[in-house]
């Protein structure tokens, strides 16, 4: 088949490029490196999560749901959480449905009197809930964390005062200065190992679909998001490629031999298609043995998702080129359109904390559902039933782009 | 009787408000090497296009081979190759891989393939440097190799659009040299050239494109004719104030059937020009100038196309 022999050549032509190497492959593992180095565990005090919006339901009305509201509100916790306070639960659980939270933490009616010991020792056991977004995939991580150590410290001082033989009235004290200290405490926390109390006095409830991690590896969301974001400027170098061979002659020479437009058209595409599978492949191994990233347990997922997204992102690129004027316009558009999607998209920084319309935008972009499968894939270690939302729209994306190019690129070229 | 290979018939390709090729028709026989003739932007190229089946014709047709341009163009496109005048070649690939790709695109394949890229290979002279990048060559080598391509498929007819344009002397000689041995075993060739000399030294037949419309067409002596026994007088000058008064004056003088100027050359056609050199140049001392130069030549194709179209060829 010609459109094969046409792909096959386009593709040994841009791995002979040296230039075109950096940019592929050299560029974004150098970058990743460097972000991920520079940003250590994601969450560190120079995570690039901010704001994260939460709401915290204090239906308690002793010392302990006091103390869950005055470290969450803490000013160390101000840049990495937005937090809102409401009573009612299932609103604040709808808002999460509805996208605009990450996360509802629940303090129960009645917590403190229940888990505090009365003045003969005697306590019950009581929950906090944590409700998260199960869309999202670092923000519960976090968010997880940081409600898991403050219940780590109550327990910590609960048992403290128990060894103590003080009795409820004397907790007060106790609580104060140790969660004082917490929300300092927990930024460095969040990268350490979690305590692990051998008989915890506080129970935390996780209500949501998803995570599982307890820290994020920042390359796992790195390479992902850079390989995207140099994959698009690749895709649209790829298929300015075709206008190139306009202006070198070698598409009006190719149009004289007896081979159909449209296989030309599909070489050319195709082409593009194999540089970028073989791009991401590249990344995909050359991160695991260089940064030990790990891209999950579900290898039919990858494989699908990598795919899907290359060709998503190619049918793009050869849309917008088919529309541009002239190959200097196709150049300015692709590599704006790359800038635009890679920071909307999240292959900087996660999406969690996008609302409104930003979040929309958002949406409207290859990176966008690109990253959300591997974030499933990698973080949430979920499988190909996981990422069928992602799958979905890349590969709608990729028909309608590949079919208007097509059709673009037929009636530019045949005069 | 000699079967005609290529027939255009009244080809003509608008654009929106260009008209860049009216009614061309000619025809080309087997095993001929045709010329057509023309400055830059006559229409050589376009008409070329709409024999590639590149460009679809406005209105008119032409049979290749006996098919159809319009019609049949993958029929077409079977029989003819094509040398465009860019370098229409991978520069990242190799000579050799340059030609097993195009070979591709003419439907050649394994055992035949490889054989049509060495025979090439060697037509162009390059067949030790045949692994070396296309984008180290010089420019006679990039032009073989452009040519070379044109030939993997063995066509019927071959379409040269302007080959030499760029290179350097020697390999235009090579070039000119192949297209030659190319027609000795059997090739048609449709060459497109704004070079009077090649088109002199190549073909019997030459047809003379301008402004879109074939203006002259047959034999270099049934051209030649057209402008009688005028020689063609090159003129040298400096120091004239007045050009338009020296040109009518100069056009006024008995056996001068034109004048006209080029930059700093005056240009003119006269019967028995040698004879009337020292009315010429008393006329231009008269004007005020100065003669720096004189060249005298017989009728040629360069002098029908200024009989024509009171231009040079080389406007």
């Amino acid at each position: 088949m010609k459109a094969l022999q046409i792909a096959i050549k386009d593709t040994l032509t841009r791995f002979r490029d040296w230039k075109a190497l950096a940019g592929m492959l050299a560029a974004p593992l150098i970058i990743s490196a460097l972000i991920g180095l520079a940003f250590g565990d994601l969450g560190g005090d120079e995570a690039p999560i901010e704001n994260i919006p939460v709401v915290l339901v204090n239906l308690d009305e002793g010392e302990l749901g006091q103390a869950y509201e005055e470290v969450l509100t803490s000013p160390d916790l101000s840049n990495l959480i937005a937090l809102e306070s409401m009573q009612d639960p299932e609103a604040a659980k709808a808002r999460i449905e509805a996208g605009e939270l990450r996360a509802v933490i629940v303090v129960p009616a009645g917590f403190s009197e229940t888990v505090i010991p009365d003045a003969e020792g005697n306590r019950g056991q009581a929950s906090v809930e944590l409700y998260t977004d199960p869309a999202a995939e670092i923000s519960p991580v976090i968010v997880r964390s940081i409600v898991e150590r403050i219940t780590a410290a109550i327990n910590t001082t609960l048992l403290a005062g128990q060894v103590a033989g003080n009795q409820a009235a004397g907790y007060a004290p106790l609580l104060g200065p140790a969660m004082a200290q917490l929300g300092a405490a927990i930024q460095a926390e969040l990268q350490s190992d979690s305590l692990n109390l051998e008989e915890p006095l506080l129970d935390l409830n996780v209500v949501s679909t998803g995570e599982t991690g307890e820290s994020v590896d920042p390359f796992a969301f790195f390479i992902p998001g850079m390989a995207v974001f140099f994959l698009m400027f690749s895709m649209f170098e790829g298929s300015r490629s075709i206008l190139q061979e306009e202006r070198h002659w070698t598409l009006q020479r190719l149009m004289t031999t007896p081979t159909p437009t449209w296989e030309i058209i599909l070489g050319k595409m195709g082409g593009t298609f194999l540089t970028g599978l073989l791009q991401f492949t590249i990344l995909m191994v050359s991160s695991t043995y260089l940064f030990g990233v790990d891209w999950g347990t579900s290898i039919i997922g990858l494989v699908v998702l990598v795919v899907l997204t290359v060709f998503a992102a190619s049918g793009l690129g050869a849309m917008l080129t088919a529309f541009s004027r002239n190959e200097n316009q196709a150049g300015v558009v692709g590599s704006a359109v790359s800038l635009v999607f890679g920071a909307l998209g999240g292959s900087f920084f996660p999406t969690d904390g996008l609302t409104g319309i930003i979040n929309i935008a958002s949406k409207l972009t290859v990176n966008r559902w690109a990253m959300d499968g591997f974030l499933a894939l990698t973080i949430q270690r979920q499988g190909l039933a996981g990422i069928q939302t992602p799958i979905l729209v890349l590969a709608s994306i990729g028909i309608v782009t590949f079919v208007l190019a097509i059709l673009a690129f037929q009636k530019r070229f045949v005069k | 009787m000699t079967e005609m290979i290529l027939q255009a018939n009244n080809l003509h390709k608008q654009y929106d408000k260009v008209h860049a090729v009216q009614g061309i028709s000619f025809d080309i026989q087997q095993g001929e090497i045709f010329s057509l003739l023309g400055p830059n932007g006559a229409g050589k190229t376009t008409t070329i296009s709409m024999l590639s089946c590149l460009l679809s014709p406005t209105e008119g047709d032409a049979l290749i081979d006996g098919h159809s341009v319009r019609t049949q163009a993958n029929a077409v496109k079977q029989v003819i190759g094509v040398v465009p005048q860019e370098i229409a070649l991978y520069p990242d690939l190799t000579a050799r891989e340059n030609l097993r790709f195009w070979g591709g695109m003419y439907n050649l394949s394994g055992a035949r393939l490889k054989e049509r890229v060495e025979e090439t290979l060697e037509i162009a002279g390059l067949s030790d440097r045949a692994n070396e990048k296309v984008e180290t060559y010089s420019g006679g080598m990039k032009r073989r190799i452009n040519i070379a391509v044109g030939l993997l498929h063995e066509p019927k007819v071959l379409f040269m659009d302007e080959p030499t344009v760029g290179i350097d002397p020697q390999s235009r000689r090579r070039i000119l040299d192949t297209v030659l041995e190319l027609n000795q075993r059997g090739l048609t060739v449709l060459y497109t050239t704004h070079y009077m000399e090649e088109a002199a030294e190549l073909s019997r037949r030459i047809g003379i494109v301008d402004h879109g419309k074939l203006i002259a067409l047959g034999t270099q002596d049934e051209l030649t004719k057209l402008v009688g026994e005028s020689d063609t007088v090159r003129i040298g000058i400096s120091g004239v104030s007045d050009t338009q008064a020296l040109l009518a004056a100069l056009g006024a003088l008995n056996g001068v059937h034109h004048a006209g100027l080029e930059e700093d050359e005056l240009v003119l056609q006269a019967t028995n020009a040698n004879a009337r050199l020292s009315q010429i140049i008393g006329a231009i001392s008269a004007g005020g100038g100065q003669v720096k130069s004189i060249k005298v030549a017989e009728p040629n194709l360069e002098a029908v196309f200024l009989h024509l179209t009171g231009r040079a060829l080389r406007d």
